[in-house]
């Protein structure tokens, strides 16, 4: 074959590989796409709540006023904190879940299958099964705390400003780290277990196989699971929501709260739109810092 | 407010209106009909009316839906929202092209909606001037702006109240619930004192204590704003006391610290366990309590917030015709929402005798008070006469909380609160920081 021309089998074959992905990427279009691009035009503008016209161009007037407020930059960071637990957490979790899973003892099959069970649950009612667990006079988690002597007695965390931003990140990993467990255990599946073999046979310990041989086999997946689980830190809304609506005070408050009360409640969709431009780009730049420190090609 | 300046304010608004619309339709005599959408109920039948409401006890809706179906030939398609978010569902809806035709709305998106065109102004449709007529002096600027625009008509009106277990109160040497909020703390300390570790609950959480905020000012003599809507609680010296009480009762555990998030449902199951002995929410949580059959359900009676001392928050919500509605489908849609919220074409309080007697729900006009069938339908532990004369009375509806930008101040005054209560500010700095938030509010400038 000579060097330099693609060969009609691998054009055809990007085609049809297109061709197949053609109708996603139309929804996406439709469904994503398009409405990113009316909210980026929208957070230009004080746009009419009744949705009759455009509404007046105000340049950047928007974006000034969320960045000159403090109470944003607190969001901010909240959001940004929260996210970072979420991720190590999900991550954590998800990937000791795995490996455990992907021991062979007996049972393993049905404890795979109950994995699916939580990332089933849609986020809402995560949060209200969370908020019942976390109760301060009849949660279980309060009783196995109690039981463990970890606590002297039950404790309301969700109403106390210190642990509520912890308890709320804690709801949304448990649902999260589920979907990590399933990810990373189809990537450990695909590890030749030759290699496992024969570095236990070089006298390579479990931690050393894990460093060396497990976790680089990983990166894929885990660059796409942590990805993931910066947007939907990120982005969690529905969970915070059921349990805490943002409160006590403001200590559960993340920028997708700030977008819902901006929407729904000021019914300034101008502002509003600016606060969700704000939140995609720091879940870009997060995405992209991910991609950038952790995804490497696998040399074959 | 005193019921005489609100009834002299407010007449001078009828009387302005009931001018107007008679210039306009001398003025109009030759109009067709049509153009004002007043037409009769022949023309109106074999509509379809699109209704959209939130899940409390939908089978009551259906059913009266159905009657008034059958009765007017109208068709009805009834959606329902659930609560939670109700007011972002309906606004998607709106802003989504698939507006209601007549719907239920929080009383605080009232004249936003009309402002904003999702909503109509009621005005010169057929009797809406004698359903305002009908109501409570004190009720009526729920409803009616200060412009005169009749924004709503009632779904439902409740008044808080304190539900205590007259046991608890007794055992503690007290010989009537507190008329003010100094004796509230005062007897829970004492109840506290019995072995009763949380004595007072409420529906603290942070979208929905704004409310308490009107309760409690209200109880401490306190007028929150103005007949125009401005704030002026802040030049109120008992205001402060108001908040220092506010934050004394949660942080000296006269309340559970889980009350900033608990829901309604865990309050009632504890004082109808004797968990609890003061329960500060709308009259009609006593049915709950009573017929969820607690070990101390049977002890629990109900009385004003602050008995002599103070008035109460007047509360209720409402139901709205859609702004685009026009023509025969304006006259069905109105005649549905006089039957829902007002009397039907008997003159009943159909649907009001309905709500009384599956969830105790009232309604502001005197004459729901005194209706023998309203009378058979509410539960006799609760004492109906007290709570008209606390309507009548005893309560405040506080017209500013329809306004348009009150919203904006009702979604930060829960952070605001939150951090009183959390010991993050004092009483001071809350009432400033209330104050900033009307002023943010109004300007649309807040976050």
């Amino acid at each position: 074959m000579v060097k330099g021309r693609k060969s009609k089998r691998s054009v055809s074959n990007r085609r049809f590989g297109f061709y197949l992905a053609l109708p996603a990427i139309l929804v996406l279009l439709i469904l994503l796409a398009i409405p990113a691009i009316i909210t980026v035009f929208q957070s230009f503008f004080v746009v009419p709540a009744d949705g009759v016209g455009i509404g007046t161009f105000t340049r950047v007037d928007n974006y000034l006023f969320l960045f000159k407020n403090e109470i944003f930059w607190a969001t901010c960071l909240r959001s940004i904190l929260f996210a970072g637990i979420f991720i190590i957490g999900s991550t954590v979790i998800g990937l000791a879940g795995a490996l455990l899973l992907n021991e062979k003892f007996v049972g393993r099959i049905f404890l795979r299958g109950l994995l699916v069970l939580p990332w089933a649950c849609p986020w809402l009612i995560v949060g209200i099964i969370w908020k019942w667990f976390l109760d301060g006079s009849i949660g279980l988690f309060n009783g196995v705390l109690l039981r463990l002597h970890l606590i002297s007695d039950y404790k309301d965390f969700l109403s106390d400003p210190n642990w509520a931003l912890l308890m709320t990140a804690l709801a949304s990993t448990w649902r999260q780290s589920c979907l990590v467990a399933l990810l990373l255990l189809a990537g450990l599946q695909t590890l030749p277990r030759d290699i496992w073999d024969a570095a236990s046979v070089d006298g390579a310990g479990i931690f050393q196989r894990f460093r060396h041989i497990t976790l680089p086999w990983l990166r894929p997946a885990l660059t796409v699971v942590t990805v993931l689980n910066v947007i939907y830190g990120l982005m969690q809304f529905d969970v915070i929501f059921a349990m805490t609506q943002g409160g006590p005070g403001s200590s559960t408050t993340l920028l997708s709260y700030l977008i819902y009360r901006q929407f729904f409640i000021f019914t300034n969709f101008g502002v509003g739109s600016a606060l969700a431009v704000a939140l995609a780009i720091i879940a870009l730049v997060g995405g992209l810092i991910t991609v950038k420190t952790l995804y490497r090609k696998i040399e074959l | 407010m005193d019921d005489s300046e609100n009834t002299a304010s407010l007449n001078s608004n009828l009387d302005r209106r009931t001018l107007l619309t008679a210039m306009g339709v001398a003025g109009l005599t030759t109009a067709p009909l049509l153009s004002r959408g007043m037409m009769s109920e022949a023309e109106a039948a074999g509509q379809t009316i699109n209704f959209t409401a939130w899940e409390y006890q939908p089978d009551t809706i259906k059913s009266l839906v159905a009657s008034w179906s059958t009765k007017t030939k109208n068709k009805v398609n009834i959606s329902f929202i659930p609560n939670v978010g109700y007011t972002a569902g309906i606004q998607a809806r709106q802003r989504g092209g698939k507006p209601a035709d007549v719907f239920y709305n929080f009383a605080y998106n009232s004249q936003k909606f009309v402002n904003q065109k999702w909503a109509a102004d009621l005005r010169g449709l057929p009797g809406a001037d004698k359903m305002v007529a009908d109501m409570f002096p004190s009720a009526r600027s729920r409803f009616v702006a200060e412009n005169g625009a009749i924004v709503s008509a009632p779904y439902f009106s409740a008044v808080h109240m304190l539900q205590y277990n007259k046991k608890m109160v007794a055992a503690a040497g007290f010989s009537s619930t507190p008329n003010s909020l100094q004796e509230t703390y005062d007897q829970c300390k004492k109840i506290k004192a019995n072995g009763v570790a949380s004595p007072y609950v409420a529906y603290w959480v942070k979208d929905f204590v704004e409310e308490y905020l009107h309760v409690y000012l209200l109880a401490g003599n306190v007028q929150p704003f103005d007949k125009k809507g401005n704030p002026i609680f802040m030049d109120d010296p008992k205001t402060l006391d108001v908040l220092d009480w506010w934050q004394a009762m949660y942080k000296d555990g006269m309340t559970p610290k889980s009350v900033l998030t608990d829901d309604p449902g865990k309050h009632t199951t504890s004082i109808a366990n004797g968990d609890a002995a003061f329960y500060a929410l709308h009259h009609y949580f006593l049915r709950d309590i009573v017929e969820s059959k607690g070990s101390a359900s049977a002890d629990i009676a109900q009385a004003k917030i602050v008995g002599t001392g103070g008035k109460t928050l007047q509360m209720g919500e409402v139901i709205q015709m859609g702004g685009k509605v026009t023509g025969a489908k304006k006259a069905a849609a109105w005649d549905f929402m006089k039957t829902y919220g007002y009397k039907d074409a008997g003159g009943q309080f159909t649907t009001f005798q309905k709500w009384a007697a599956s969830g105790a729900l009232c309604a502001p006009y005197p004459g729901f008070f005194t209706d023998p069938k309203v009378i058979a339908a509410f539960p006799k532990y609760m004492d109906l006469s007290l709570i008209k004369d606390t309507f009548q009375n005893s309560s405040d509806i506080v017209p500013a909380r329809t306004l348009p930008w009150y919203q904006g101040f009702q979604a930060q005054c829960g952070t605001i609160i939150h951090d009183l209560l959390l010991g993050n500010s004092n009483a001071r700095a809350t009432a400033n920081a209330l104050a900033i938030a009307c002023k943010t509010a109004k300007s649309g400038s807040g976050l």
